[in-house]
Order: C-alpha cells, then structure tokens, then sequence
C-alpha cells in the first residue's frame, strides 16, 4: 500500500476565520448577549429534551410540554419565594440606619484604637477614617441607581427564553446544516470539534448551574437555621458568586458573618456563619463536585480568575457572565486545533497495538 | 382518538430510523429504547455523487452506516494509483476500526451516488459506553464478532496463497 502524503493543516485560514469571528463578537457584543446566553441555557437543557425525544417524543412536542413544565414550576416557586424578598427588603429598608449607624461606630472605635496603639497623626487618622466613611456612605447611596441599573437586563429574562425556544425547536437542524455545508472530508473533524466544544461548554454550564443551585439553597437553609436576617440575599449572593471556585464560600462567609454579627451584636453567631459556610465548601467538595467535575472542563482556578478579570475588563458586566464558557472554548479549540495539527501531519499517531499479535485460533 | 394523539406528539421520522438501524447486525440486539438513544448519537448526512467521505491515510474519528446510495471504497497501490476494492450497499457500515485504534484509514470513501450515511463519531460511541454501557456493550460484541469474521477469512485466503509465519 502506498503511504498517503499527510494534509497540511489549514492554519492561516482557520486563523483568519477565527480572528475575524472574534472581532465581531466583540463589535456586536450587546447585541450577541442575548443570543449568546440563549445558546448557553439551550446547551443545558438540550440533554433533557434529547432524552424526552429518545423516548419517542416528536421535538416540537417535547419542547412545549418542557416549557410548560417550568413555567408551572417557577410559577409556584415565585409564589414560595416572593413573599420572602419583599419582607427582606422592608426589612433592609427599615434597618439600613441603624446599621449605617453600628458601622461608624466600629469605625469610630477602630480609630481610637489605632491612635491608641500606632504612631499615626490624629488629624492624619481623622482625615483617613472621613475619607472612608465617606466612601461607603457614596456606595451606600449608589446601590439604587445600580439596582435600577439592572433593568435592561431584566428584559433578557423574557428575550432569552423566548430564543432558546426555537434553538431548542431546531437543536438538530442547525447542527445538521452546519456539517452538511462542512466538505465531505472535513465532516469528521468537524464533528470532533463540535463534540469538544459541545462536551467542555455543556459540562461546564451544568455544572456551574447545579453547584449554584446546591450552594444557593444549602446557605438558605443554613442561614433560616441560624436565624440569620437576609438569608435569601445572601444565600443568592453566595450561589451566584459559586461560578468562581471558591468564592461563594468566601464570599458568604464574610457578607453572611458581618450580618450575623451586626444582627445580634455577637462575634459568636458570625463564627457560626463562617462555620456553615466552611460546611458548605466541604460538602461541595465531597458530595457536588465529584459528580459536576467528572466530565466538566478542567480549568485551574486561576485560569477563572484570569478569565473573569480579562472578560471584566473588556467587556463589562456581559464579559463577567461569559469569561470562563469562552475560556472553555478557547481551550476546546487550542487543543483540537493542536491534535489536528500534529495527527494529520503525522506528527503523533497513536501506536497500534502490535505487541501481543497472535495467530487466530 | 388515541391515534391522532400518537401522531400528534411521536416522531415518525425516529420511528423510521429505529427499524433501519435494527435491521443492520450491528444493532440487531437492541431495545426500542436503546435504538431511541442510538438515533441521538448519530450525525446524518447526504453525500453527493462523487464526493469524498475520507481519504486512505486521514486519521478515523467516526464510522460510517449506509442507510441509501452506494459508497466505493478504493486503495491505492504501490504506483500510487486508485483501485476499487468494494462497493458498499445500504445496510453496510464501514470505518469502525480506524475510528477504534484512532489511525489513519488504509482505504479511501467515495459516494457513487446521491448516499444517506449516519456518522457514529468516536466520541458518541465513547458516551454511549459510558452512560448506557448495555448498548455499548452490544455494538462492542457485534464489532469484535466482525473483526473475527474478517480474520478468520484473512487466514483462510493467506492460507490459499501461503502457508502463514507468526513471530
């Protein structure tokens, strides 16, 4: 048999195209969100109603009655958790003095005690601690406008079921299509491609999706526990803070502790809040994340990080929510471009198993 | 009543797929159910006359499955010239075992003419084994079956030709 001459890769193609598509995401990135988000919520879903299809469900079908299904679903939730919030808000709202007014003391105190003990200026300490007090009164007054702020957003929440819908609807067609324009002989690394790209953001959405939910609602009932105020704040803070490695138990550790100490006047039940988020961490790391990761992404967490502050930087709020699927992407494509590269230039191939060949019997 | 509902909200197209996957060796063993999962695994699509499947010497990633058309399959020999070795008919599968060791195909794929092919990629077989280990279990069986079948003929025709030295 002749030995086939290896392809060459197309790497200034692949490059152009790649670059390209990258510049204009970025020139289109408000516009794309919606649609981005909506691709990113059909990835997690599309398991569900694949498996209802199997069963022999026409799609259509199969979508409508899932549709159906959440929205009785989120309906009697929001009934659940509605009442909730509103008296959480009332609450905040009638304390938010009294606690403005327990902050400047510990800070009051703090300076006393720091001209006490350290070598600083009175009116150097003075000017610092103003300075600082100040600060937080402007956050403080800021947090309106930024809630207000999230408005726009909200309209995604009616936008991007809406588009999910007719991805869900046509999940099949679209991928259909793209390998049929794919030439004959690119099918199969297309689909290699696709399956990599479709394994690592797939996993890493329902994964992200699940840790947040568990985390979410192990720091509620935690908190409802302790008897701690806000509990629902703060367990959605620490869900969402979850899509960081580390950072929801961190995070709800620390806001969850000040409140806890605040609200009873006590370091005691801070620690407590400290303790059950230390639990959280452990029982995520023991019972959530062996299921979650054992396909997911492997990204080292400094890698989110990184991601996290590029996707910030660059593009805001919007960067924020899509940093580490497009760190899954990016990885997904360096290594199925590295394989593709040193597999048809014949640079690795795996080795036939050669070494125990014997005769048939 | 109960019919109408049926054609309302089931899917004739997978039912069709699932009668022309169990008529093949590969899948002949599995349930409905297990066809159900099968038909979502698979990428289909349409080859036209003349066009390229794969090449001797790409690297396999899927197998094949003929569902209509016909597919050539052809080798090149020592001068470098194309040889057609078979002609595959619907019903027939072939790139399973490039697809198993990851090597590069030692012949080349080409649609004779208009051709259906179903892609099982390397990836889906691997999922398929891991989270429905029954179906995986049953295609793994039928392609060691085959691989044997080839063997033993391989044998028999070496041993018409020359009788066969090992190690």
């Amino acid at each position: 048999m002749a030995k086939a001459e290896p392809r060459s890769f197309p790497l200034i193609p692949v490059l152009t195209v790649l670059g390209l598509s990258a510049l204009a995401v970025y020139n289109l990135r408000t516009v794309l969100a919606p649609f981005l988000l909506s691709v990113a919520l059909a990835y997690f879903l599309n398991p569900v109603i694949n498996w209802m299809e199997s069963q022999g469900l026409r799609r259509e079908a199969a979508v409508v009655f899932f549709y159906i299904f959440v929205a009785a679903s989120l309906t009697v939730v929001t009934q659940q958790v509605v009442p909730g919030v509103k008296e959480e808000l009332t609450q905040l709202n009638e304390n938010l003095p009294a606690y403005l007014d327990k902050v400047q003391d510990v800070i009051a105190a703090a300076e006393k005690r720091a001209l006490r003990y350290l070598p600083i200026e009175a009116k150097a300490a003075k000017a610092y601690t103003d300075s600082l007090h100040g600060n937080l009164l402007k956050q403080v007054q800021n947090v309106p406008s930024l809630l207000f702020g999230l408005f726009p957003f909200l309209s995604l929440f009616f936008l991007i079921p809406f588009i999910t819908f007719f991805l869900l609807l046509d999940w099949h067609n679209i991928l259909s299509g793209f390998i049929q324009l794919c030439p004959g002989r690119y099918v199969e690394q297309t689909l290699y491609l696709i399956s990599e790209i479709e394994t690592s953001l797939g996993n890493y959405v329902r994964g992200a999706l699940i840790v947040v939910a568990a985390i979410g609602m192990g720091s509620y009932v935690g908190l409802k526990f302790l008897g701690v105020q806000y509990s629902i704040a703060i367990a959605a803070l620490s869900g969402l803070a979850s899509f960081i490695p580390y950072m929801g138990a961190i995070l709800g550790a620390g806001v969850g502790g000040i409140a806890a100490w605040v609200q009873f006047g006590s370091i005691v039940p801070g620690l407590k809040v400290v303790l059950l988020f230390t639990g959280i961490r452990l029982a995520d790391e023991a019972f959530v994340q062996p299921v979650v990761s054992k396909h997911a992404v492997k990204l080292h967490p400094l890698v989110y990080l990184l991601s996290l502050m590029i996707g910030g930087e660059m593009f805001g709020f919007l960067g924020l929510v899509f940093a580490v699927p497009a760190a899954c992407i990016i990885k997904a494509l360096l290594k199925v471009g590295w394989e593709w590269y040193t597999t048809e230039g014949y640079l690795h191939i795996h080795a036939p198993v050669e070494s125990q060949v014997s005769p048939y019997t | 009543m109960l019919r109408f509902l049926k054609r309302i909200f089931t899917d004739p197209e997978l039912h069709k797929k699932k009668v022309f996957l169990r008529s093949l060796e590969l899948f002949k063993d599995l349930s409905s159910r297990d066809l159900g999962f099968l038909v979502r695994s698979l990428h289909t699509r349409i080859y036209k006359e003349g066009e390229v499947i794969f090449e001797e010497g790409d690297i396999g990633r899927a197998m094949f499955v003929l569902e209509s058309g016909k597919v050539e399959l052809g080798m090149r020999d020592h001068a470098g010239k194309s040889r057609k070795i078979f002609t595959l008919e619907p019903g027939d599968f072939f790139g399973e075992m490039a697809m198993l060791e990851r090597l590069p195909r030692a012949a080349s794929a080409r649609a004779l003419e208009r051709s259906q092919v179903h892609l099982l990629y390397r990836a889906n077989l691997e999922e398929i084994l891991h989270y429905h280990p029954r179906i995986g279990v049953s295609i793994m069986t039928h392609l060691a079956h085959l691989m044997s079948a080839r063997l033993r003929h391989a044998n028999k025709m070496a041993l018409l030709q020359q009788p066969p030295t090992y190690g």
